[in-house]
């Protein structure tokens, strides 16, 4: 029985697949593997956020970003580095997504906003050390950007 | 997966919390086990989406997500699918109150 559900399933893909992609929300971590590789600087310590503007610039083709139109909030401190409640509200953005400095990697989450979201988004995130939390929103076809530090006392990665 | 919808002058507002252990690289290594985190998820009414994200190993474990959307949803079903690493999906569905 698991084997023809799976085999099911597989042809659930498999015709999916076929749609034009234009119908079809854009499944990023299959669209862009290398965004979601991109490492923080190491020896930076949560510092530094080359890591992040080299993402930034994966996922949207530029890093030309402007630090406006959009509302980020997150804690100035965050006492358990894996539960760390963050959200943010870009009027009008087609896509968003959400970076950080403190992890291995730089990227969290990219969001496409469908025809009737509205993009005022809560997740809740890890981060293992004190870090950046940027935010960055495509409104326009621009960028937009708010970013806000995290101060981590218990990291949250098993750290 | 525990979903809540609710709609109120047009605009739905959705918390969504879907069970799942979201074991980053990190923490897999430490605990000796495979990395397997939700990659995706997104939520329709009907065959309308109406939130689509790319996830990766950093959400919490357990992620809680909230969300909202315009549109004329009274009753009907909000649908809301993840996908992890290991290509297991899961569904869940709930009526919009």
């Amino acid at each position: 029985m698991e084997r023809r559900k799976f085999l099911g399933l597989g042809v659930a893909l498999l015709a999916t697949s076929l749609v034009p992609a234009s119908l079809m929300a854009e499944d990023v971590r299959k669209a862009k593997p290398n965004a979601w590789t991109v490492k923080n600087p190491a020896d930076k310590k949560g510092t530094s956020l080359d890591g992040v503007n080299a993402a930034i610039k994966e996922v949207f083709g530029t890093d030309k970003v402007e630090t406006a139109n959009v509302k980020l909030k997150a804690p100035d401190i965050a006492e358990n580095g894996a539960v760390i409640p963050v959200s943010f509200k870009a009027d009008k953005a087609t896509k968003i997504a959400l970076f950080q400095s403190a992890n291995p990697e730089s990227l969290v989450a990219v969001f496409d906003v469908p025809k009737n979201g509205i993009p005022d988004y809560s997740v809740r995130i890890k981060m293992q050390q004190t870090g950046t939390v940027v935010a960055v929103a495509m409104i326009d076809g621009k960028l937009y950007k708010a970013e806000k530090v995290v101060k981590v006392t218990i990291g949250g990665c098993g750290g | 997966m525990r979903i809540k919808a609710k709609l109120k002058d047009g605009v739905t507002t959705a918390k969504v919390m879907a069970k799942h252990p979201m074991m980053s690289y990190d923490e897999a290594k430490k605990k000796k086990k495979e990395a397997n985190f939700i990659t995706h998820i997104t939520a329709k009414v009907g065959d309308e989406v109406v939130y689509d994200a790319s996830t990766s190993q950093f959400l919490s474990k357990n992620p809680y997500i909230k969300f909202a959307f315009k549109g004329d949803n009274k009753g009907k079903e909000l649908e809301i699918t993840w996908t992890d690493l290991s290509g297991k999906t899961k569904t869940g569905k709930k009526k919009i109150k």
